[in-house]
C-alpha cells in the first residue's frame, strides 16, 4: 500500500475537498465534478459533491471506527453492569424505544444485551479494517447506535457519544473502504475499484456538517432555554460552582481552575461570549481551509476549558476525532504508512 | 439525468443532516440520543445545593471530605446513592454505613488524622463554600468513631 500523496493527491483543504492548488483537474480516484444545473441548487450540489481523495475518507473510517471500537471495549464492564440494572430504571431513549413499540416493556435479557455489545465489537473491528464493508459498515454503525442508546436508557443521557454515533452512521452510508482497507487488499491485482460518480468528497463534508450541527444545536439550546441572559455568565458560574461543590462534597476531584475563577464573575461573561461565538459559528467550518482549522482550534479549546473548569471530559472532541473531517485526515496515516515502508526497506537492505 | 450515486449521496446527506438538526423542532428540555437538544449547560442551576454526604472529623474539629471508595463504590454517583439510601432508611442503616466507612478510613494511611465519621445533610452556597470556605448549614444524621488500634 503506497502513501496517499503518491497515489491520490490531497485536495485543496479540509472541507473543500477540491483538487490540489495548481492541478488541472480533480484528483485521480474521483469521478470529477458533477454536471449539474445552474442556479443555487446546482452550485450547492456541485460544491457538496466536489472530489476528494479516497484515502481521506478511508482515514476517517479508520479513525472513527478505531475510536468507537476502543470506546465499546473500554466500557464493556459498564455495559454488563447496565444490562443487570432493575427493569424499573429503564427509560428508553432513541432506538431503544422500539422495545415499547413491539410491546416489550422490560429491558432485554442481560445475556442478549451483552451479546449485542460483543457482536458490535466484532463488527467495529471489521468496520475499522474495511472488511466486507458494504455489510459490516452499516451493521457496525447500527450496533453502535443500539449499544450506546441502551447505555443511555437508564435515567441519564450522556452527551459524549452522540457525534461518534452520527459519524459512524454517515461513514456506513459511504464508500469508505475503497482505500486502505481489507476489501481493497482483497481486490489486489484487480486494482482500485472504479470511483463512484458521487466521489469521496461528500461523506467528508457530511461528517463535517454533523460536527457543526451538534455545536450549533448546543448554542441554540442556550438561547432557547436562557436567552441572551446566558451570556452574562451568572448561569454558567452557578453551574460550575454547583457541579464542583457536588464533586468536592463527595470526595471527587474538582476542576483545577474552578475555584480561582469563581470569585471573578466577569471572567464568566468572557467564557460565555466565546462559547456562544464558537457554537453558533460552527457552520463556517464547512468553508474549509484556515477557517475550519481556526474554528476546530477554538472548539477544542472550549472543551479544554470545560475540563479545567468542570472536570467534565468529552474525549471524542478532546482527542480531535470530532474535528478530523475538517482537516486533511489522510496525512498522519500517509506518514505512518511511509514510515513503515521506509523501515521495511531498510530492514530488507540490511538482510540483503 | 443525474447519476444514481449522486442522487443517493444527496439523499443520504440531506437525511442525516435533517435528522441531526431535528431536535430544533422539539422542546429544548426534550433530550434524546443520539439526536440531542444539548440542554446540559443551558439550564439554570441554583447556587444553593442540598446534598447528603459523609464527612471525616479530625480530633481538632477540622473537616475532611471522603472519597467514593471509602463510602463503598469507585463511582461518585453510586457512592452518593449509597449515602442517600442509608440516610433515607434511618437508624440501623445509618449506623451500619457509618461504621463501614470508619473501618475503611482506619485502613487508609491518608486519613490517619480522621477521628470520627459523620453522615450529614448539608445546604451550602456553592460559590461561598468553594471560593471563600464559608460552610452552610449541616444536619447530622449519625456519627461514629474511627477504630484505632493501640488506643
Amino acid at each position: 500500500m503506497r502513501a496517499a500523496e503518491s497515489e491520490h493527491p490531497a485536495g485543496a483543504g479540509p472541507g473543500s475537498a477540491g483538487p490540489p492548488p495548481g492541478s488541472a483537474g480533480p484528483p485521480p480516484g474521483s469521478a470529477g465534478p458533477p454536471p449539474g444545473s445552474a442556479g443555487p441548487f446546482g452550485r450547492a450540489a456541485r460544491w457538496w459533491l466536489a472530489p476528494a481523495p479516497a484515502e481521506r475518507l478511508a482515514a476517517l473510517r479508520i479513525a472513527v471506527g478505531a475510536y468507537a471500537l476502543v470506546y465499546v471495549v473500554a466500557r464493556f464492564g459498564e455495559l454488563i453492569a447496565t444490562a443487570r440494572l432493575p427493569a424499573a430504571q429503564l427509560q428508553p431513549v432513541g432506538v431503544v424505544r422500539v422495545l415499547r413499540v413491539f410491546g416489550v416493556g422490560a429491558p432485554l435479557p442481560a445475556m442478549a444485551a451483552v451479546a449485542i455489545a460483543a457482536l458490535t465489537v466484532a463488527l467495529l473491528a471489521a468496520f475499522t479494517a474495511g472488511y466486507r464493508f458494504r455489510v459490516t459498515g452499516p451493521a457496525a454503525a447500527l450496533g453502535l447506535l443500539w449499544v450506546t442508546s441502551y447505555r443511555n436508557s437508564w435515567g441519564m443521557v450522556f452527551h459524549t457519544e452522540n457525534l461518534m454515533v452520527l459519524h459512524a452512521l454517515a461513514l456506513a452510508c459511504a464508500p469508505a473502504a475503497d482505500a486502505w482497507s481489507m476489501d481493497r487488499a482483497r481486490r489486489g491485482a484487480a486494482g482500485a475499484p472504479a470511483p463512484p460518480a458521487a466521489g469521496y468528497g461528500w461523506p467528508i463534508k457530511l461528517l463535517a456538517a454533523l460536527t457543526a450541527a451538534t455545536y450549533v444545536l448546543a448554542g441554540v439550546a442556550k438561547l432557547r432555554i436562557a436567552g441572551l441572559a446566558w451570556i452574562d455568565g451568572e448561569l454558567l458560574r452557578n453551574q460550575i460552582a454547583a457541579d464542583n461543590l457536588r464533586k468536592a462534597l463527595l470526595g471527587d476531584w474538582i476542576a483545577p481552575l474552578a475555584i480561582p475563577f469563581l470569585d471573578h464573575p466577569s471572567a464568566f461573561t468572557i467564557f460565555c461570549a466565546l462559547t456562544m461565538v464558537i457554537e453558533l459559528s460552527a457552520v463556517a467550518a464547512l468553508a474549509g481551509g484556515r477557517v475550519a482549522r481556526l474554528w476546530a482550534l477554538g472548539a477544542w479549546s472550549f472543551h479544554l476549558g470545560v475540563v479545567l473548569l468542570m472536570n467534565i471530559w468529552f474525549p471524542y472532541p478532546l482527542l480531535g476525532f470530532a474535528f478530523f473531517p475538517l482537516l486533511e485526515a489522510e496525512r498522519p496515516f500517509s506518514w505512518l504508512i511511509g514510515w513503515a515502508a521506509r523501515r521495511g526497506t531498510a530492514r530488507d537492505s540490511r538482510v540483503g | 439525468m443525474p447519476d444514481r450515486s449522486r442522487v443517493a449521496a444527496l439523499i443520504v446527506s440531506v437525511g442525516l443532516i435533517g435528522a441531526a438538526l431535528s431536535p430544533l423542532l422539539r422542546r429544548p428540555y426534550d433530550d434524546g440520543f443520539p439526536l440531542s437538544t444539548y440542554p446540559m449547560f443551558a439550564a439554570p442551576r441554583p447556587r444553593q445545593l442540598t446534598l447528603r454526604y459523609p464527612l471525616g472529623a479530625t480530633a481538632d474539629g477540622r473537616r475532611r471530605y471522603l472519597s467514593p471508595e471509602l463510602v463503598g463504590s469507585g463511582e461518585v454517583l453510586q457512592a452518593y446513592a449509597i449515602v442517600d439510601r442509608a440516610i433515607a432508611q434511618r437508624g440501623a442503616a445509618i449506623q451500619a454505613l457509618c461504621e463501614a466507612i470508619a473501618r475503611r478510613v482506619a485502613d487508609s494511611p491518608a486519613h490517619r488524622d480522621v477521628a470520627a465519621i459523620r453522615l450529614v445533610t448539608g445546604t451550602h452556597d456553592a460559590v461561598e463554600l468553594l471560593a471563600r470556605d464559608r460552610v452552610g448549614a449541616e444536619i447530622e444524621h449519625g456519627r461514629c468513631d474511627v477504630p484505632r488500634s493501640g488506643r
